[in-house]
């Protein structure tokens, strides 16, 4: 174990790296942060994994933040989903706290290499056509169906949604994930809002971050209640994605985006098969 | 609504990071007393007052974790006003699963 100012200033430069990645990538820091805070500084990855779930609650919050002001947020949405997200988080939680770690290791090489993936592909549905072939009952009895203004082109799009109940068994899982992982989950959130119920993508980012918070502050408390939390390593990890998150939205550099996630995304599957390989042979994890 | 959700939100991450800066400032002056593990809230109480990082830090931390839970309870208390039973019930829901972790860590 390095000397503990080492520690927490490494930790610091990467939940910073964290922020700048999680805002300008779309993919969270707990995804990067966690091999991280494992593989290099030697933390155990239960800690590792309560703790990025707090800064995964500051992301996530300040962005939902701007989202709820500027209507881009489907509120009942992201009330409706919730319910699911936050029953898998609590289940997810209660799963990391008794489960072996080397098991939580490969779980999260798996996810890892999932979610390098999902990076890699490109867009998603930006503008739903708003058919009414697939209008679903449920989702009009929620009320789920929605408008917003597109900051870009000035107008407003309404949508409906669609498949309310694939959206909640999906999120159902997606809620496990974060609770079990420590990540926010976006990378199965938003496809799920974009692809299955065909909310168009800002709305659909909107939120997700919208409910992230929400999700990872279930877990994190019982991560607090079982003693698994360092509030040290939890508070350099939220001053450091916050500052990261500021700076990344200013920068504009819109441009190559895609190319950056490429790079991004087999760097990040590296790690995944790294985490299973490691775990596998040598079965000595913590 | 949109407005309150908004500064409740921004709020409580502003309020989180300025407790953890303060906190991690003193902890600078006296790393021994970082705290490392989850205090309880009578610690948490008589750090503040000693001016220690155990304190802050803590603190800090879970102002940032109850921030989303103060954002449930505002939109329960939304939808009973604007008399939204189902909605309510959801939210309720919500605000129930977020208060299994919070009671076990008060009991």
């Amino acid at each position: 174990m390095l000397p503990l100012e080492v520690t927490l200033v490494a930790l610091l430069a990467a939940a910073v790296l964290a922020g700048l990645a999680g805002s300008y990538l779309g993919i969270g820091g707990g995804v990067f942060l966690i091999p991280f805070m494992t593989l290099v500084l030697g933390i155990d990855i239960k800690v590792a994994v309560a703790t990025s779930l707090v800064g995964v609650i500051a992301t996530s919050t300040g962005a939902a933040s701007v989202y709820v002001r500027d209507h881009l947020t489907n509120l009942r949405l992201g009330m409706f989903l919730e319910v699911a997200t936050t029953f898998g988080a609590l289940a997810g939680a209660f799963i990391a706290v008794f489960i072996d770690r080397n098991a939580l290791f490969v779980i999260f090489g798996i996810v890892v290499i999932y979610a390098a993936s999902h990076m890699a592909r490109a867009g998603g549905v930006p503008h739903a056509a708003v058919t009414d072939a697939g209008v679903s009952r449920s989702a009009e009895r929620l009320r789920l169906s929605d408008q917003y203004t597109d900051k870009e082109d000035r107008s407003v799009h309404g949508y409906k949604v669609a498949r309310p109940g694939a959206g909640f068994g999906i999120s159902l899982i997606a809620g496990g994930v974060s609770g079990l992982l420590g990540v926010g989950g976006g990378f199965i959130k938003v496809p799920a809002m974009n692809m299955v119920m065909r909310v168009p993508m800002k709305p659909a980012v909107a939120t997700s971050n919208f409910m992230i918070g929400v999700t990872a502050a279930a877990s994190a408390f019982i991560y607090h209640s079982e003693g698994y939390l360092d509030p040290t390593l939890a508070g350099i990890i939220v001053l450091g994605v916050f500052a990261g998150t500021r700076v990344g939205t200013r920068l504009m550099v819109r441009a190559k985006a895609h190319r950056i996630k490429l790079v991004f995304s087999v760097f990040l599957a590296g790690i995944g098969i790294f985490m299973i390989l490691r775990t596998l042979l040598t079965g000595v994890n913590f | 609504m949109n407005r309150l959700i908004f500064y409740v939100l921004r709020g409580g991450v502003v309020l989180a990071v300025v407790l953890i800066a303060i906190g991690l400032f003193l902890g600078l002056l006296n790393p021994d007393a970082l705290p490392r593990r989850p205090a309880d809230p009578g610690s948490i109480l008589s750090g503040l007052l000693q001016m220690s990082p155990v304190g802050f830090i803590a603190l800090g931390v879970i102002v940032m974790m109850l921030t989303p839970v103060i954002r449930v309870l505002l939109s329960v208390m939304a939808y009973l006003i604007e008399r939204d039973p189902m909605y309510v019930l959801i939210t309720a829901i919500v605000f129930v699963n977020l208060m299994v972790g919070i009671v076990l860590y008060l009991g």
